[in-house]
């Protein structure tokens, strides 16, 4: 039921979208304006952060450069709440990728700013690896994306940068990623002899063991988990958002066409 | 075009962990096998366990024979890796003795199977 | 509160018998039901989707069609249309002034539009005055997380405010009133929808609540200091959609977002209410009504909601057994399983089994199966019923009619029953019925307050014969009226002549039968009841006390009907329950059971519509599931019965009784032809109903008896009437 409401929710929503482009702003609407100062003032500090025309453009420049670039590993350019940068990339192409923006002279993402992985099961390759990079010569940010599943190794980023060690560590703890030619690839987080990876979304919230000191024993025993009643209820509908056809959800991630067909459509 | 989709993927060329053929992985995990058997003395010393070392050596047997079954290479690289992983928290006496002993799992009971032992135990 | 509004706002355009909840317009509504000819819908555009509507939907029912829900207060399905709050203003285009979305029947081509910046203006600014007198203490306040004043400034109010507190007055202070011991009130939160007042006079049937003063002056009140009691006066509560009636017994005990909800059946009447029982650490916290439009809407009775503080008193926690010196002790439960075993295996064949007011139908099968195993035959309900084969047919002790079919009704005739007390979600159907349907109704017995007019024919059995003969005024009535209904209450078929009056009424329902309407009613209100019937058992415990049985197992037991005198000297009493009351104080060995939140369990409520509650909690210390103990028993006895698992008792009771394990679905009964003649004549004693006042209704079995809140309920009821009696003579 609630998923029901929540697709009419976005018809509706995208119907009002619509329709605020065919009505035109009539005297009454203008006559009876928000509340909240909408004037020039308040402008400058709005509570939503809008999107910047200028960085957007220079962005989806740069996306399409390293498209043109490395035709091979690049698949997808596009472009996340408005002015964030994606680059998905093929897994083979982790290395080359990096270090082209690394090294690039018009590029400089020369800082490993995080790595984090995602867990999709119902895609073949069920894992997203995220690489967040900055450069501090041109003060731009930008993600490159890749791909895999429980048993293909991706090739480790560490010659390219060596911040990427215990990134890469905490990804083979959480998602159970292998790294190839990772100098140390250990866990990092969870405790010795722990099974399993945690991030995973067929991982139960609560675990499979728990651990309690044994006075017998004199030392930390392992046992199989046992969950009381009350833990054993999942409640997964959300307790908020009583109004859902009437909620702002982010703009959908936009494609940054190639300059070809970018041009072609401009004719 | 269901049958082409599966001679598509049995033919599939994937990326291989370590090993290239099933000789190979065979002969990963028995050198991991091998490592273990000779550094089980040391363990038994190091941590000072109560278990004997012809104790440790069948538990190290029945972990290997656990994954018997496994014909995947990639998936036995795997278990290969992670074996070698956990030998050097090992070895470099990373580990506790708590951990070393969770292997025997001897603090928990076998479960109850018949209804009366259950419901005196008051497990459903 | 249960907040679904837009599914309930659909449901409701569903159902027919919810049209126009207002009793101003009570003519007009029965004349919009009759079905002259299906009116032609209209075209209307919420947010520039169409939507086909019947003429009178109004703007908020048209827009729920498409799925919108319009913000609002003072709305309720299920009430009267008020108007006053103005949250549900909406702009329609072409009208000068955005309009009540509540109150407007839609035109033809109107364009409605839910989300412009109209619309959002006029919200924001309704939004801003009732902020404006509204405490902002929703820190300390127990609606916090499940406020609808909450919700909705989030989602619609402005971002900043502009109150400043000029002349440091402090904003609008209102004194609290004290309307009883169940509803816990902070009228400076109140921000005068006036649901709760519409519910008291259209649902509930007494004119307590009302406003006094206008403008910034108004307040919700009693008028005059008195309490606000009635049987559902907790449904307030849930209507209330600011924090300005709270759950006294639940006030600052714990928030909506850590508790944890599991969807249940009550059993502390025979109605069966679905409910939401909320628990947090292995504990009953509250319960709340879940809809259900078939058996309580949206409503539930002030027992079921409160009493569950009964739930964690007077527990039985050990099995305990009997010691030489008379006293019941503590014991393991292998020592307890030995005990009971011995008694079985020397009682040889002498076993017998009541089952009370809140046991399960999984526990009656295994008490039935393990009794008949040991070659025993007695099993019985404690609630008596008619003797003889009146209960062989499945129609013969239901509500045919139905809970919701009530509603319908246009004459009823309730003898020897006070369904207000008994079944009060019944009883605010049958006002439904009353206040929109024209429903005429006559009673037997004495004299009470049913919350709505009706004509008490006097308590005389015999004018049960006179209006079955046809020779009674109320007659002509029945039979002409299009479904007609008579309702008895189980006091009267406990009567001796019980079954004479069951055999006459049922042979004139014969008479009023129409194709699909059965007249024939009967008002259990024990949960237990007619689950029992119908997996087998007999009414009554006069044989069981005739038979003298070695052994006697009092499943859930708790009405004080067997008394210890009652028995043979050597009969080992075995009580299987969840609370010390009276079963387990003349008990030999005590079997400690888990209450209906701690049990998967199927209750069959009056209608004979099986329903199961689900475990929220786990069974106190060393309690277990009933069914569970019966099992181990049989194990110890050494005759084993077939089932291990729940999966296994259900499948044996499908055997048994199919239609038990069809959950929440009616069966329709065959309609009972073959009635025997009583050998026996209706006698002359007046006939009596057992709960005739509020303060009857508060402790009706083991749990509310155990409550501490029902307690003060039945001293506040007490002490009202004291004031009441003080006021009179002082006005004398």
């Amino acid at each position: 039921m609630a998923a029901l409401i929540r697709n009419l929710g976005v018809r509706i929503a995208s119907a009002a979208l619509t329709a605020k482009h065919v009505v035109p702003a009539g005297t009454a609407a203008f006559r009876m304006q928000s509340t909240a100062p909408v004037d020039a003032k308040a402008a400058e500090k709005p509570t939503v952060r809008k999107p910047d025309a200028a960085a957007r453009s220079s962005l989806s420049d740069f996306g399409r450069y390293v498209a043109e670039c490395l035709p091979k590993y690049v698949q997808k350019v596009q472009l996340t709440s408005g002015d964030e940068l994606e680059v998905l990339i093929a897994p083979e192409g982790v290395v080359p990728v990096l270090q082209f923006l690394k090294d690039h002279h018009q590029a400089q993402f020369t800082n490993l700013v995080d790595i984090a992985g995602v867990d999709v099961p119902c895609r073949k390759y069920r894992f997203e690896v995220v690489y967040n990079i900055l450069s501090l010569r041109y003060n731009a940010r930008i993600r490159v994306k890749t791909y895999t599943d429980e048993l293909t190794p991706l090739d480790s980023a560490c010659e390219v940068h060596k911040a990427a060690n215990w990134y890469e560590r905490e990804i083979w703890d959480m998602y159970g990623v292998f790294f190839a030619n990772h100098p140390d690839l250990r866990r990092i987080l969870t405790d010795y002899g722990f099974e399993g990876h945690p991030q995973r979304r067929d991982f139960p919230l609560s675990g499979y063991v728990e651990l309690r000191y044994d006075d017998e024993k004199k030392r930390v025993v392992c046992e199989p988990l046992e969950l009381a009643q009350e833990f054993r209820k999942f409640d997964l509908s959300a307790p908020w958002e009583q109004f859902p056809n009437f909620r702002n959800a982010n703009p959908p991630a936009e494609e940054v066409q190639p300059a070809k067909a970018a041009a072609g459509a401009k004719k | 075009m269901a049958g082409r989709e599966a001679v598509k993927r049995a033919v599939q060329q994937v990326r291989p962990i370590l090993s290239v053929d099933r000789e190979e992985a065979r002969k990963r995990a028995l050198n991991l096998y091998k490592a273990w058997y000779r550094q089980i003395p040391y363990i038994v010393m190091d941590y000072d366990i109560p278990m004997s070392i012809e104790q440790c050596r069948s538990k190290l047997r029945e972990e290997f024979v656990k994954h018997r079954q496994v014909t995947d290479i990639r998936v036995i690289d795997m278990l290969v890796i992670k074996g070698q992983m956990e030998l050097k928290e090992t070895v470099e006496i990373w580990k506790q003795k708590g951990h070393i002993m969770r292997y025997w799992k001897e603090s928990q009971d076998p479960k109850p199977t018949d209804f009366l032992s259950k419901f005196i135990q008051g497990v459903n | 509160m249960i907040r679904a509004p837009l599914v309930k706002a659909l449901g409701a355009l569903g159902s027919p018998t919810h049209q126009i909840a207002s009793r101003a317009v009570r003519t007009s509504a029965v004349l919009a039901q009759t079905p002259a000819k299906a009116p032609e819908k209209i075209e209307v555009f919420v947010d520039d989707i169409p939507v086909m509507v019947l003429p009178g939907t109004t703007v908020l029912q048209a827009a729920a069609e498409v799925g919108v829900e319009i913000p609002r207060f003072c709305y309720h399905e299920r009430l009267a249309v008020a108007g006053n709050c103005r949250m549900c203003l909406v702009e329609v285009e072409k009208s000068p002034k955005p309009v009540a979305a509540c109150a407007m029947p839609v035109m033809k081509g109107w364009r409605i539009k839910t989300n412009s910046d109209l619309t959002r203006k006029a919200r924001e600014g309704v939004m801003e005055f009732l902020l404006m007198n509204h405490p902002l203490d929703c820190p300390i306040c127990d609606q916090g997380g499940e406020c609808d004043l909450q919700d909705q400034a989030m989602a619609f109010g402005s971002d900043r405010s502009r109150f400043t507190d000029i002349n440091y007055t402090g904003k609008r202070a209102v004194e609290d009133k004290d309307i009883g011991p169940l509803v816990k009130t902070v009228m400076t939160r109140c921000i005068h929808c006036t649901r709760c007042v519409r519910f008291a006079s259209e649902i509930a049937g007494v004119d307590d609540l009302g406003t006094t003063g206008r403008g910034n002056d108004m307040q919700i009140g009693t008028y005059v200091e008195k309490l606000f009691l009635t049987e559902l006066s907790g449904n307030v509560i849930d209507l209330c959609p600011v924090g300005a009636l709270t759950n006294k017994p639940y006030s600052f005990v714990a928030r909506p977002w850590e508790i944890r909800k599991v969807d249940s059946i009550d059993v502390l009447d025979a109605v069966g209410s679905n409910i939401v029982v909320s628990t947090r650490t292995n504990e009953v916290l509250r319960i709340l009504p879940r809809e259900n439009e078939d058996v309580n809407e949206e409503w539930l009775a002030d027992k079921s909601r409160f009493a569950c503080d009964g739930l964690k008193r007077q527990r039985l926690v050990a099995p305990m057994v009997r010691m030489p010196n008379g006293e019941l002790q503590a014991v393991e439960w292998e020592g307890a399983l030995i005990a009971v075993a011995k008694a079985l295996q020397k009682a040889k064949g002498q076993v017998a089994g009541i089952a009370g007011q809140l046991a399960d139908v999984e526990a009656m099968v295994a008490l039935k199966d393990l009794v008949n195993r040991l070659d025993g035959e007695l099993l019985v309900t404690e609630q008596d019923f008619i003797k003889g084969s009146g209960i062989e047919v499945r129609s013969s002790y239901l509500l045919n009619s139905t809970i919701a079919g009530l509603e319908q009704a246009d004459a009823v005739l309730l003898v020897g029953t006070n369904p207000r007390y008994e079944a009060p979600l019944v009883n605010t159907r049958l006002r439904k019925a009353y206040v929109h349907n024209e429903l005429q109704i006559a009673s037997i017995g004495p004299k009470i307050d049913l919350s709505y007019q009706h004509n008490n024919l006097g308590a005389d059995p015999n004018l049960v014969k006179d209006v079955c003969n046809g020779s009674h005024a109320f007659s002509k009535v029945l039979e002409g009226a299009k479904k007609p209904a008579i309702i008895i209450g189980v006091d009267v078929l406990e009567r001796p002549d019980g079954a004479a009056i069951h055999a006459t009424i049922s042979e004139y329902c014969q008479k009023l039968k129409k194709p699909d309407w059965n007249p024939f009613n009967v008002l259990h209100n024990s949960a237990s009841q007619v689950g029992a019937f119908d997996v087998g058992y007999q009414p009554g415990i006069q044989a069981v006390l005739q038979a003298q049985p070695k052994v006697l197992f009092l499943l859930n037991a708790d009405a004080g009907k067997v008394t210890r005198d009652q028995l043979p000297k050597d009969c080992f009493v075995v009580y299987i329950g969840s609370h010390g009351d009276n079963g387990a104080s003349i008990a030999d060995a005590v079997l400690p059971g888990a209450a209906y939140t701690e049990k998967q369990a199927i209750y069959v409520n009056t209608e004979g519509r099986p329903q199961q509650t689900l475990p929220g909690v786990s069974p106190p210390g060393m309690a277990r599931e009933d069914w569970k103990i019966l099992r181990a028993l049989s194990e110890v006895v050494g005759k084993p019965l077939a089932y291990d698992n729940l999966d296994e008792l259900r499948a044996r009771l499908e055997s048994l009784a199919p239609h038990l394990t069809r959950l929440g679905e009616l069966q329709p009964a065959s309609g009972g032809e073959s009635v025997a003649k009583p050998s026996i004549s209706i006698s002359s004693t007046p006939i009596d109903v057992k709960q005739k006042e509020l303060r009857d209704y508060f402790m009706t079995d083991a749990i509310s008896r155990a409550s501490p809140t029902m307690a003060k309920c039945i001293s506040a009821v007490n002490k009202q009437q004291r004031q009441d009696e003080a006021r009179s003579c002082a006005a004398v």
